[in-house]
């Protein structure tokens, strides 16, 4: 073998110069993580959901540890796409990484809005759209349980929009797949799973939730890997696009899994909190298991799962 | 970042003193800082946990970090094993920490593993204005939880209280302030840091605000990353009386379209606020 392993993957148009990458929500703006490390190593960055307005969020108490996960509501608390624009995008000026940008809205206008806001951000390089908040009284959740409304949602977004355009999917569905195929058919260039899905967890002293006013929240981490596992393999077997693992991935062995299921890229959510560089510690795995493992490319790792299905999934 | 175990040694029921080898690292924290800690080398516990900087001493030439914490859940159980010659995972310091002020009389109140940041106080208090008085309230539910009442002593006049009266006052941080306030025994001219349940604190700050001294209070919350990413430790402030100084810079307020609400992230613009600013009634609600 010759070279160095080529890890880069294509989004669209966007090219990454290696498939790890941060999830929205667990890397604030990405400053926060400057000092952990060198952000110019990353394959993209994916900062937190911006809706138009800035949002306080939810009410105090937002998270709570459960078995190998945690669980949040954070309710979208963001400065406003205006403020972003202002505050927070010249940040990313000094860096190479692309910027992946996830946005969140109440209605389909707010969506088209956001997006042609960021279009014009040179710096912008993709646009996510969070069609799965769990956490949110309005919108949220509802653009990405609804088949009419996603198809709508993705279609508009897309005549608006030439930048790399990903859809976040959520596993809160009785199928997955159809949804994966409205991304496609719509002119999205990637679909990123899963969100979190929805859980609780019970104060048994106060017979309260433990989020307090919050009552429900996100799950995410460890305990929700094998669900978003099994999503990202079923949807790599429907769709002819790249689709990004996202749920519980804690270290290379975990990303590696992605892959083999079919994934082109992953995002690595909860774990940056327990270990802010997990994500170049993934990067500088995967160097190294491509050259241990003779691969030049991710392509020849990527939907390697040699399982026969025998249940007809 | 890694740090050796020096010691970790129990100081009361349930209660450890833990010292970790801070010589590597060129980071010094202040009173009111934080370290989140990883207490466990599995998925269950999950997350890093925050301790309070208790103490930086040197010993036998090696500068000391200090952390002294109360073993109440998997994590604290976890750390509460380890050895000296172990290694930790820690991030930090992180948070803003205490700012000194220079008056006479500085009040310390605490309730149980409250006093583990507030001794930091005392300490750097005792070292920057020697002649301070130092009134140390310290206090716990019964007379067993109550700790540490030696080296209290040594910093300055200790006041202890219990909930039913099994040692010293009878009652709570807040009426004991005030039982010493009233009797003169404390002057209202003084400074006060605090750190304990939540309700304490609010309590403690409708007394500064009658009598008109200042105070500072550490808040303890659970936290999902500790560095301001995650968004988790929000508390509400009061719009009208948010304390942004060159030290205090609040780089984490949010702020609602309309103006009326301003939550702030008590990993990064805290753990230390001015006693006026946070909105206990909806904190809490």
């Amino acid at each position: 073998m010759s070279g160095l392993p080529d890890g880069s993957v294509h989004i669209g148009p966007l090219q990454l110069k290696n498939p790890v990458m941060p999830a929205s929500g667990t890397f604030g703006y990405a400053e926060e993580y400057a000092s952990f490390m060198d952000l110019n190593l990353l394959g993209a960055i994916v900062v937190k959901t911006i809706t138009l307005k800035p949002r306080v969020g939810s009410y105090p108490h937002r998270s709570t540890e459960v078995a190998s996960g945690l669980l949040a509501s954070i309710g979208l608390q963001n400065v406003g796409i205006k403020r972003f624009i202002e505050d927070k995008l010249p940040f990313f000026e000094e860096l190479n990484t692309p910027l992946i940008v996830n946005i969140g809205g109440e209605s389909i206008e707010d969506y088209v809005g956001l997006a042609q806001l960021l279009d014009q951000q040179a710096l912008v390089r993709g646009i996510e759209l969070n069609v799965s908040c769990p956490n949110v009284r309005k919108g949220g959740m509802h653009f990405g349980v609804d088949p009419e409304v996603l198809r709508e949602l993705v279609s508009r977004v897309r005549q608006v929009t030439g930048k790399a355009l990903v859809v976040k999917l959520t596993p809160v569905v009785t199928d997955i797949r159809p949804f994966g195929e409205i991304c496609q058919r719509q002119g999205a260039d990637a679909v990123s799973l899963i969100n979190a899905p929805v859980g609780m967890a019970v104060d048994i002293k106060t017979r309260r939730s433990r989020l307090g006013k919050n009552l429900t929240g996100g799950l995410t981490g460890p305990a929700i890997k094998p669900l978003a596992l099994c999503c990202v393999w079923r949807v790599c077997r429907t769709v002819d696009l790249p689709v990004i693992g996202i749920g519980g991935i804690s270290s290379l062995e975990d990303a590696l899994e992605f892959f083999i299921a079919g994934a082109c890229a992953v995002q690595v959510g909860t774990w940056n909190f327990i270990n802010p560089r997990i994500t170049l510690e993934i990067i500088e795995g995967l160097k190294k298991y491509m050259e241990d493992h003779r691969l030049r490319t991710l392509a020849e790792l990527r939907g390697t799962f040699g399982g026969t299905d025998t249940k007809g999934q | 970042m890694e740090y050796l175990v020096l010691r970790n040694e129990s100081v009361a029921e349930n209660g450890y003193r833990l010292a970790l080898d801070l010589s590597k690292d060129h980071h010094r924290p202040i009173p009111g800082q934080f370290y989140n800690i990883r207490c466990s080398d599995r998925m269950d516990p999950l997350l890093r946990r925050p301790f309070s900087m208790h103490r930086l001493t040197k010993e036998n030439g090696i500068l000391c970090l200090q952390i002294l914490y109360r073993v109440i859940g998997k994590g604290t159980e976890w750390l509460s094993v380890r050895k000296n010659g172990e290694t930790l995972d820690l991030l930090g310091p992180l948070g803003n920490g205490f700012v000194l002020n220079t008056r006479t009389d500085v009040v310390l109140a605490a309730r149980g593993i409250g006093i583990a940041p507030l001794y930091a106080v005392a300490e750097t208090v005792r070292a920057l204005v020697p002649e301070s008085r130092l009134h140390i309230l310290m206090g716990a539910r019964f007379k067993d939880r109550v700790f540490y009442q030696e080296e209290l002593e040594r910093l300055g006049s200790l006041y202890l209280y219990t909930d039913d009266g099994s040692l010293g006052f009878r009652g709570r941080a807040p009426e004991l302030l005030l039982h010493l306030l009233e009797t003169g025994k404390v002057p209202r001219t003084c400074s006060l840091y605090a750190c304990g349940p939540a309700s304490m604190l609010m309590e403690l700050s409708a007394i500064s605000q009658r009598f008109g001294f200042d105070g500072q209070v550490a808040l303890e919350t659970h936290m999902g990353c500790g560095f301001g990413a995650c968004l988790s430790c929000a508390i509400p402030l009061r719009p009208d009386s948010i304390k942004k100084t060159p030290l205090w810079k609040k780089p984490a307020l949010q702020w609602s379209e309309d103006g009326c609400t301003c939550y702030s992230l008590i990993c990064k613009d805290g753990p230390v606020y001015d006693i006026r600013e946070v909105d206990w009634n909806e904190w809490l609600a």
